[in-house]
């Protein structure tokens, strides 16, 4: 079906993104296709290695998951309370937010930082797609129109690896305007931050983290990357908050 | 697998407060115009229509749901409760006593989507803290009278339900 209408249908998985959009004429798309009725696509296990959270996921469900322990990933627990409010969380989807990719969507933040994937099926059969080459602008990813997202794998966290997450925005709970995930593990330091370039950046940084020179490193970070400027902030008030919150992040994983 | 395209209008059947509605709507009516205009239930309140201030929240098989976000052909055969629901007898619940002894509303718009908010948080959080139950509220916006009184409407109800499981069975009866 994907492939017959080719560019003018929408899946439609929790609506969470594609309703206001339609709401606001954004996007006025043929036909939508509902995957609600899909069973398959509900699966949330943990494998090997991984989180794996199918199409029709629910981002509450995977939060409940991760409460009651049934499911245990740090990374998703610490960013799923930031996106959106609850009764939003109860009809959008994980993937659905990967799909979109929000350049300052936690979830595909996530995905980066973890270096995880998705799986895409179409007609021709499936194919994974890393999160290095899934995001390729603003709302765009690599995904094909005759392809479908069903499912997304969190890899999993290493005993020893500690993690923080911060995030700024002018309303509670609204659109990040810089968000930073940390992972420090025994041999390096992983910075992701959403809201400043057109896709979530992944920096891998070698070597110990300090806590005596956080601001000087994260400055430099700052400094270093492509950086946008638009009516919500500029550039340099961007780079302020990924230091800062880039500081309270390593402090909260050092302090674990 | 439900595909939905423009040409055609089609029949849906929802349970809206126990009370099975079947219409025939276009592919993109929403829920809540579903609500509003199909099954004639107006206190659910169309606010901002993108998902932002929470006045058209409703319960889908008991979850809280913006009902501006959801398509009405997305929850066929969905059982669903808006405002006129909460009471089967017609009387006020008790989180609606409360909210009117706390003072928790003035105007009135948004008071239908807290109650939703209330309902869902006390059914998966029996017993919130003051910061769960402030977390809950923020996702609703209230415009006149402040989130002080609701916030002790709803910490009111919670202690007398769990003093008074009775009550509380009733009111899910």
């Amino acid at each position: 079906m994907l492939r017959e209408k080719r560019g003018d249908v929408r899946i439609l998985a929790g609506g969470q993104t594609l309703l206001p959009s339609m709401a606001m004429r954004v996007s006025e798309p043929a036909s939508v296709i509902a995957l609600s009725g899909i069973q398959e696509l509900a699966l949330l296990r943990e494998t090997a290695g991984a989180v794996e959270v199918g199409a029709m996921v629910r981002q509450a469900a995977l939060e409940d998951a991760l409460k009651t322990r049934a499911i245990t990933h740090p990374v998703l627990e610490a960013v799923l309370p930031w996106v959106a409010h609850r009764p939003i969380r109860q009809r959008g989807t994980v993937c659905g937010s990967i799909a979109h990719a929000d350049p300052s969507a936690e979830l595909p933040l996530a995905l980066i930082a973890l270096e995880g994937s998705v799986t895409v099926a179409s007609v021709g059969g499936n194919r994974e797609i890393k999160a290095s080459d899934l995001f390729t602008g603003p709302v765009q990813t690599s995904v094909l129109d005759d392809e479908l997202i069903i499912s997304a794998r969190f890899p999993l966290l290493k005993s020893s690896d500690r993690i923080g997450f911060a995030e700024f925005s002018y309303r509670h709970r609204d659109f990040a305007v810089v968000s930073v995930l940390v992972i420090v593990r025994e041999s390096s330091t992983i910075f992701a931050f959403g809201g400043i370039d057109d896709t979530p950046v992944r920096i891998e940084i070698p070597g110990a983290l300090a806590e005596s020179d956080l601001v000087p490193q994260l400055t430099t970070i700052a400094s270093r990357q492509t950086v946008r400027t638009d009516p919500t902030a500029s550039a340099d008030f961007r780079r302020h908050l990924m230091t800062r919150l880039g500081q309270s992040a390593c402090l909260q994983a050092l302090g674990q | 697998m439900r595909t939905i395209s423009h040409q055609s209008p089609k029949t849906l059947k929802i349970i809206v407060n126990r009370t099975l509605i079947e219409a025939t709507c276009t592919p993109r009516t929403s829920l809540l115009d579903f609500l509003r205009e199909e099954a004639q239930l107006t206190g659910t309140h169309a606010g901002c229509e993108h998902g932002v201030c929470g006045a058209c929240t409703v319960l889908a098989d008991g979850v809280a749901i913006r009902a501006c976000l959801t398509l009405a052909h997305d929850v066929h055969e969905a059982a669903i409760t808006t405002v006129e629901g909460l009471s089967e007898s017609g009387s006020l619940t008790d989180l609606q006593q409360a909210f009117s002894r706390h003072h928790a509303l003035q105007c009135g718009f948004c008071t239908s989507g807290f109650l939703m908010i209330a309902e869902d948080l006390l059914r998966t959080t029996p017993q919130p803290t003051e910061e769960e139950i402030r977390s809950a509220v923020s996702a609703n916006l209230c415009r006149c009278t402040g989130y002080v009184g609701i916030m002790r409407a709803i910490a009111e109800v919670a202690q007398q339900r769990a003093e008074n499981p009775t009550r509380q069975e009733r009111r899910h009866a």
